[in-house]
């Protein structure tokens, strides 16, 4: 599995450039709109701006057809019954089974969703260095306890996934390879899990005490706020201006059929 | 069990955010009750880390495999960190792997990691009902010997209790939040029976979560208790 | 056998001591008398190799020194002041065995900034120093990658610049060279060999001590057993043997010398 998050982040565009700390509160503004949309007219626009916004950011298309694959597997298997299942009027009758309009609409309404909320995902955590994106989440109020414990396991997962392959590795050098469901596998992979946890464990107890030695504990400065720059808060506007027009249409057209 | 985004109502998605904020604010506040609430950071912090890298292993189930959800063993191990161990996890899966939404963060993190809290209080009960104090002090005692057994079985049964409860109540959750939003028109009756069916459909799952969990938490007892608290 | 506390060698500066170890004792809960009245002075400017078979105590007595551990019994004293475990003391600094251990921040730059951060200094102080320590520590290329993309010799190089970043007075290292290549090796030798604080190192790599330090401590049982000039203590090959360790190959007498030592003048 690819761990890597930002091997894009290094290209330039104008959603790299955005401050990362205006690029979380926009985007999150317009994927939170995005989530309140119900009604199937506002979807043409919402995919629209999605692309228009990932054309913007220079991201490759292979990557977000790679990172949407899997998930969106799931999803289809979850959501694929909706069309025979949930409403009235009927479409399509294909021998006992019958393609409903609304179902189909709610499928439409929810891959569409989907779609938008993940590439705008994408677009956050794949224009910035995953480790600016914690520290503008920081400066936003992320309690300390939270951004540490979220540094320090970012840190750490890498190695202990090697930990992971490597005794993997031995074990499958030795003739262990799971097949079966089984008594005996169980409790191997019970012991693999346990020796990963242990090791991390021990681990723990010599990275507490090398960041004490280092001073960790110690009253800190409150680290610089970022340079704003005009550019960066007039994206921040227009997206917040964006998400709120889909809100407001959202109830409009609400309103319209109640 | 994971919650992609685009499927639940934002009302619902608020409500999630709702209590996860109040359950973190909660454990962050058991936490920072310790004396020293920096010293449990790092080794929550790579416990996480370890868990996350942990729920990789496959467990086979022919033809096919599974990853497990590991929350009850989480809450074990963890106690009051594991709900931002949770948290942060699931953030790191939603992030990297597209597993579960970013919208979804709320719901998935109160869904899973309310069980684990659970999971740990359940497994506090076994110091309350096995005998604990002969236990600590004693050097070189890792291998039990026969007096041990049944503080083992006692913790073994505990471990399985915290493994399958921990995923059966975040099915339970993830089933009745997917039927109660996801509009197919289906009276309360039969939304109720669709309920019951899919959860039931989780207790291969569970059986098989809740052995793992008693294996490795005996697996700790043995190597290191205090990985578990003695 | 009798055991014998040895001559004490006076250190280089006797009125510019570093570091006083006096009857200092420590067990785990686990393990009893790890270190046993154990009596040690370091001296300004001196490089001090710590020689022993595992579990001889050598780790213990660094986690000692820099505070983190408490002591059961006895004193130690850092230029002139007492230790105080738990106590935040920037003059000294420890390298870990594993450098993995230590580099716990998610980019190199964060990491060596992390001590200096914690001192309280001015964004742009600890921005210099980062520069400067990665710059000594020759590793200046590698500030923006993060740790897991380094090799066991740049991650080495990297945990030192970190503990430099502090300015430290006297460094402490563990195992410094444990799981390097030929390569990072001499680059850490050479980096040794030209630093300017007080050094004590802790090594198995016993001819990294014969190269780097002027005076060596054999340490075993929680005792010392043996202070001195490098060459006699690791010729004796009695003594290395009776305390689980070997006499260095360079030191090995040859039909054809072909050993080169760097001359180090005796000093007391």
């Amino acid at each position: 599995m690819k761990l890597e998050l930002d091997e894009h982040g290094h290209l330039d565009s104008l959603l790299h450039q955005w401050e990362p700390k205006y690029k979380l509160v926009g985007l999150m503004g317009l994927i939170l709109a995005f989530s309140f949309v119900q009604d199937p007219r506002l979807l043409p626009a919402m995919l629209a701006i999605t692309l228009a916004l990932y054309a913007l950011s220079r991201l490759p298309l292979s990557f977000l057809i790679a990172r949407l694959r899997y998930p969106g597997f799931f999803l289809l298997i979850v959501a694929i019954l909706l069309p025979f299942l949930s409403g009235s009027t009927v479409l399509l009758r294909v021998g006992p089974l019958a393609l409903r309009q609304e179902g189909c609409l709610d499928l439409l309404l929810i891959v569409s969703k989907f779609v938008s909320i993940l590439t705008l995902s994408l677009i956050l955590f794949g224009t910035a260095p995953f480790l600016d994106i914690i520290k503008a989440m920081r400066s936003l109020g992320l309690p300390l306890v939270l951004a540490d414990m979220t540094l320090l396991t970012y840190r750490y997962i890498y190695e202990i996934g090697d930990d992971l392959e490597r005794m993997k590795t031995a074990m499958g050098l030795r003739g262990f390879h799971a097949r079966y469901l089984g008594g005996r596998v169980l409790r191997v992979l019970a012991s693999l899990a346990g020796s990963v946890l242990v090791r991390s464990y021990e681990r723990s107890e010599r990275v507490y005490k090398a960041m004490v030695l280092r001073g960790y504990g110690q009253p800190t400065r409150p680290s610089e706020e970022p340079r704003s720059r005009f550019r960066d808060l007039a994206w921040l506007f227009a997206f917040l201006l964006l998400a709120a027009g889909f809100i407001a249409a959202e109830i409009v057209l609400r309103q319209g059929q109640g | 069990m994971h919650i992609p985004d685009g499927i639940l109502p934002a009302a619902v998605c608020f409500g999630g955010y709702a209590t996860t904020g109040a359950i973190t604010w909660y454990s962050l506040r058991k936490i920072n009750q310790k004396d020293d609430p920096r010293e449990g950071i790092p080794k929550a912090s790579l416990l996480t880390a370890a868990f996350f890298v942990a729920s990789w292993i496959h467990i086979p189930i022919p033809p096919t495999s599974v990853h497990l959800v590991l929350n009850g063993l989480l809450g074990v191990v963890l106690g009051y960190y594991a709900f931002p161990a949770i948290l942060i996890g699931l953030f790191f899966q939603a992030v990297m792997f597209q597993h579960g939404g970013l919208t979804t963060l709320g719901v998935n993190a109160t869904m899973m990691g309310m069980p684990a809290l659970l999971a740990y209080y359940l497994f506090r009960l076994r110091n309350v009902l096995g005998r604990k104090g002969d236990r600590l002090g004693r050097k070189d005692d890792r291998l039990g010997d026969r007096k041990d057994r049944p503080y083992q079985a006692l913790t073994g049964i505990f471990g399985f209790l915290a493994g399958a409860g921990g995923l059966g109540i975040a099915a339970l959750i993830a089933v009745a939040l997917l039927i109660t939003t996801i509009p197919t028109h289906l009276d309360a009756e039969a939304e109720r029976a669709s309920i019951y069916a899919l959860t039931l459909a989780h207790v291969p799952l569970m059986v098989i979560e809740g052995a793992f969990t008693a294996l490795v938490v005996l697996f700790l007892q043995r190597v290191s208790p205090e990985l578990l608290g003695d | 056998m009798e055991y014998q506390q040895p001559q004490q060698v006076k250190p280089t500066n006797p009125d510019d001591p570093v570091l006083s170890v006096s009857d200092l004792s420590f067990s785990y809960p686990d393990k009893d008398d790890v270190l046993r009245s154990l009596i040690l002075e370091v001296g300004s400017g001196e490089r001090v190799g710590l020689i022993g078979p595992n579990g001889a105590g050598k780790t213990t007595l660094f986690l000692l020194v820099c505070g983190v551990l408490k002591p059961d019994a006895g004193e130690i004293r850092l230029f002139e002041q007492p230790v105080v475990p738990g106590k935040f003391r920037p003059d000294i600094g420890m390298v870990f065995q594993n450098p993995d251990d230590q580099l716990f921040c998610p980019s190199v730059r964060d990491d060596v900034a992390f001590g200096p951060s914690n001192m309280g200094l001015p964004r742009a102080e600890v921005e210099a120093r980062v520069r400067e320590a990665l710059s000594i520590a020759g590793a200046l290329e590698l500030a923006d990658r993060p740790p897991h993309h380094l090799s066991g010799g740049e991650k080495r190089m990297v945990s030192i610049a970190g503990v430099l970043a502090m300015r430290p007075r006297l460094v402490v290292y563990d195992e410094p060279s444990a799981s390097l290549d030929i390569h990072s090796r001499r680059r850490l030798i050479r980096f040794l060999q030209a630093s300017q604080e007080t050094i004590l190192i802790a090594s198995h790599d016993l001819e990294l001590i014969l190269e780097v330090c002027d005076r060596v401590v054999l340490i075993d049982e929680g005792r010392i057993v043996a202070n001195g000039d490098p060459t006699e203590i690791m010729d004796d090959v009695e003594l290395m043997e009776a305390h689980g360790l070997e006499r260095p190959h360079s030191l090995a007498p040859h039909v054809e010398p072909h050993h080169e030592r760097p001359q180090v003048a005796p000093h007391f």
